[in-house]
């Protein structure tokens, strides 16, 4: 295997390596490896010019679109103003033209003037300050060789910063914890400096040399830390914290936000002051040499160190920590811990941080504290869900707007122009609203923005039928304006509307189409006016058709949208007449079956399903659609029917969910047995679909209740529900145990054999 | 059956942002339509995940 897993897209570049102070906590200095002592003080021209060439070619390489240059040291700043202007010029040069350069420094802020600062702007270095808290906590450790403090030289550092011509260059401060210290004196000392972030550092240390613990409690760090997590709360999040920050996010389904958690691949390679690559180096707390690859940038490319087993474990996620942590379900926020803080002599790092019950008392605390918050209203509330979904396809409207940048050409801006227009008043938003939450042109858009993606060549045509959405909203709207769409193959397709005959089959070409009474009109070049009325169909005239079922307010029966071959069996082509009445029959029987048996799945149903589409047998890919539809294959079995009506908006609503929240991460990590006699192993996301299907279905058919509860247990013991998912759970549990319980179930049982009692 | 909706039930969106305005570069906008797009990237530019420093 060549390259890396991931590239990387962070170098942390060591300038200078010594230090003007002599914190006793520093794991350069003070720790296990002692190689600072052979380094050159100052990184030389040669390796400052050979490391922009190395990351220049690894950017292209990977064709990544920027990259992170951290200067750091020892004290980054003892390497002179000339020596990091230097810096900042070689590497601006090497990548302009292939990727951003983010440039950044981290420094203890003895050093920092305007001399400093003023080189910083003209490169826009951005600035990280070390500071332990409060002076007691700061001089705790971080004191100068004779016991002096640093702390009044970090103020004044950061009040530098803190002025308004340096203030963009502030990136926060970096607090190393000690219990010793007050929790909420050290918060408040850092909040009262303004920084626009914070982190807090676990004091570096490892099985053989373990943390301090005076009172033996294993959670100390925990406690500490969740403190510090509730003051922070109490005040309102005055600033982002890192560390709180990567904790919410991961229990929420997104990315780690540092890589002491998380199971993010890590992306950075240190480079010495001689040229050396190495891994991180905090590993140098470990053992002599533990940060070493045998790598430097004279004889090695980035790809070439990626593949030295330290970097690689470290880009493994799941299968580079312990087994102990690989069973644990905080794993997905922990990531094991930084992995410095795994070592042991014995097995090396194949083994939990000697913080793990610290992160798991962390992880467990935050997510107690903000379970609630973390959900999306969507989970709960089918309006919300409703509303979440359209604005992510007016954001993927959008979206493909961006995309386009101006490849879309006139028509595109005309289209888009007009779609503004209309939104600008009432009817005009109701009609494009309508149009736009049709569940097939979420299709459409996905089915563009992926070709555009894939630089397919039809694609930016495809993304001109923007013309017949917009055409479509002004007709519903019945608004005085014209919009330009386009008919293709002698047709021109309306999308909710219908679909008119034109031209001969094979014909392209533009028409002019507006409101006009209750329908439309359609003018084509050179011809004359041809008003459609929308409620009578004709040979040439195709309308979208509507019935209504049970109590429901009425669904769309949509066999015309080019763009509704999204089941797993395929689209039937436009129903005849009598098909058309026979199928709406069997649905509407079907639907009454789904009242009965399933009384607040189908009340559900009827306000959130617009649209269904009739299906024929066979096998078909599955495609992604917007919230509302269901396809149905037609049979005269009203029962099975019922079920594939219910199966349907099951998954739909599962997937509706899917689309707009995280309800798991890290789906296919772990693989779970069906209960449900099956010998197949599935990821998360198959047993939840599965069992979310399965609960819907077992209101029409009690059997496939079976396994049902086993499930659920193992996906609430499971590591991949976010705070959602776990909601989502708990609903699933109701869902089963107001229904399936003894008074609920006499009830299923009575409407399923067509005999309501009640 | 109808070939023509009596009323639409479609409520207009409570919380509309006009669609000139909505910033779909930004991360947010990223990580929506990364749900829904397999093309999506997941890793934010431009973030430090390095421990001992910001």
């Amino acid at each position: 295997m060549t390259g890396p897993a991931v590239p990387f897209r962070e170098i942390v570049l060591k300038v200078h390596s010594r230090c003007d102070l002599a914190c006793d906590h520093c794991y350069v200095y003070e720790h296990a490896d002692q190689s600072w002592r052979t380094r050159p003080k100052t990184i030389s021209d040669h390796v400052i010019a050979r490391t922009a060439q190395r990351l220049a070619e690894h950017a292209k390489t990977h064709a990544l679109p920027s990259v992170s240059v951290i200067l750091h040291g020892g004290e980054p700043l003892l390497a002179g103003p000339s020596r990091l202007r230097r810096v900042c010029e070689e590497f601006g040069s090497a990548l302009s033209g292939i990727a951003a350069l983010d440039l950044r420094i981290h420094t203890n802020g003895l050093q920092l003037s305007p001399r400093y600062l003023d080189l910083f702007d003209e490169f826009d270095v951005r600035v990280g300050i070390s500071l332990d808290g409060d002076r007691t906590a700061n001089d705790r450790h971080r004191r100068f060789a004779d016991g002096r403090s640093s702390h009044p030289l970090v103020l004044k550092a950061v009040e530098l910063l803190r002025q308004d011509r340096y203030r963009h260059l502030d990136l926060g401060i970096l607090c190393t914890v000690d219990i010793a210290n007050d929790p909420h004196a050290v918060l408040d000392a850092l909040v009262a400096l303004d920084p626009p972030l914070i982190d807090f550092l676990l004091p570096h240390a490892t099985w053989d040399e373990p943390p301090p613990r005076p009172d033996g409690s294993p959670t100390a760090y925990a406690e500490w830390l969740l403190a510090v997590f509730d003051r922070w709360q109490e005040e309102g999040r005055p600033v982002p914290v890192r560390l709180f920050s990567s904790v919410l996010s991961t229990l929420g389904g997104g990315p780690s936000l540092t890589e002491s958690l998380g199971l993010a691949p890590t992306d950075l390679v240190v480079v010495e002051t001689d040229g050396r690559l190495e891994q991180v180096d905090s590993l140098k707390s470990a053992y002599e040499g533990a940060a070493a690859t045998g790598f430097d940038v004279f004889s090695h490319s980035f790809d070439d160190v990626a593949a030295h087993p330290g970097i690689r474990a470290r880009q493994l996620g799941l299968a580079g920590v312990s087994e102990t942590c690989r069973r644990c379900p905080v794993v997905r926020s922990c990531g094991g811990g930084l992995y410095t803080h795994r070592y042991s002599p014995a097995n090396g790092f194949d083994n939990p941080s000697v913080y793990c019950a610290d992160l798991e008392a962390l992880v467990r605390g935050i997510q107690a504290r903000t379970s609630a918050a973390g959900v999306s209203p969507s989970v709960a509330d089918r309006d919300e869900l409703v509303a979440e979904q359209h604005d992510l396809t007016r954001t993927l409207l959008a979206g493909l707007h961006d995309a386009l940048d101006g490849r879309g050409g006139a028509r595109w801006d005309e289209a888009w122009g007009l779609a503004g227009v209309l939104e600008s008043c009432e009817e005009g938003a109701a009609g494009l609203d309508r149009v736009l939450a049709h569940p097939y042109t979420r299709t459409w858009l996905l089915d563009v923005m992926e070709g555009l993606h894939a630089e397919r060549p039809e694609a930016v045509g495809h993304a001109l039928r923007l013309a017949s959405y917009v055409a479509a909203a002004a007709v519903r709207s019945g608004l005085d304006m014209e919009v330009a769409a386009d008919y293709r193959d002698g047709r021109l397709f309306l999308p909710t509307v219908g679909e008119l005959r034109l031209a001969e089959p094979g014909e392209a070409g533009r028409v002019r189409v507006r409101a006009a009474g209750e329908g439309f009109s359609v003018r084509r070049e050179g011809e004359g006016e041809r008003i459609v009325r929308r409620g009578a169909g004709s040979p040439d005239w195709l309308p979208v058709r509507h019935f209504t079922a049970g109590s429901a307010p009425g669904f769309a029966l949509d066999d015309l949208d080019p763009y509704r071959d999204c089941f797993e069996s395929p689209a039937a082509p436009r129903l005849g007449p009598t098909d058309a009445e026979a199928w709406a029959g069997a649905v509407g029987r079907a639907w009454e079956l789904v009242e009965q048996a399933a009384p607040r799945q189908a009340a559900d149903a009827a306000t959130t399903l617009t649209t269904l589409t009739p299906l024929v047998t066979g096998r078909s890919a599955r495609r992604p659609h917007g919230y509302g539809t269901v396809g149905l294959v037609m049979t005269g079995d009203t029962r099975k029917l019922a079920r594939a009506l219910l199966r349907g908006l099951r998954r739909a609503g599962l997937r509706a969910l899917l689309d707009v929240t995280d309800l798991y991460a890290l789906d296919g990590a772990w693989e779970y047995r069906l209960p449900w006699g099956r010998n197949a192993k599935v990821p998360f996301s198959g047993l939840l679909a599965e069992t979310y299907e399965r609960v819907g279905l077992s209101f029409l058919d009690p059997e496939f209740m079976d396994g049902v509860p086993e499930a659920l247990d193992m996906m609430e013991g499971a590591a991949e529900p976010t705070a959602g998912g776990m909601r989502l759970l708990s609903s699933l549990r109701d869902e089963v145990g107001g229904v399936h319980g003894t008074s609920g179930m006499n009830t299923l049982m009575n409407a399923v054999g067509h005999e309501l009692v009640r | 059956m109808k070939t023509y909706e009596s009323t639409p039930n479609f409520a207009v969106a409570k919380r509309r942002v006009p669609l000139a305005k909505i910033d779909a570069s930004g991360s947010a906008a990223a990580r929506r339509m990364g749900r829904v797009l397999a093309t999506a990237d997941s890793r934010p530019t431009q973030i430090s995940t390095f421990n001992s420093s910001l």
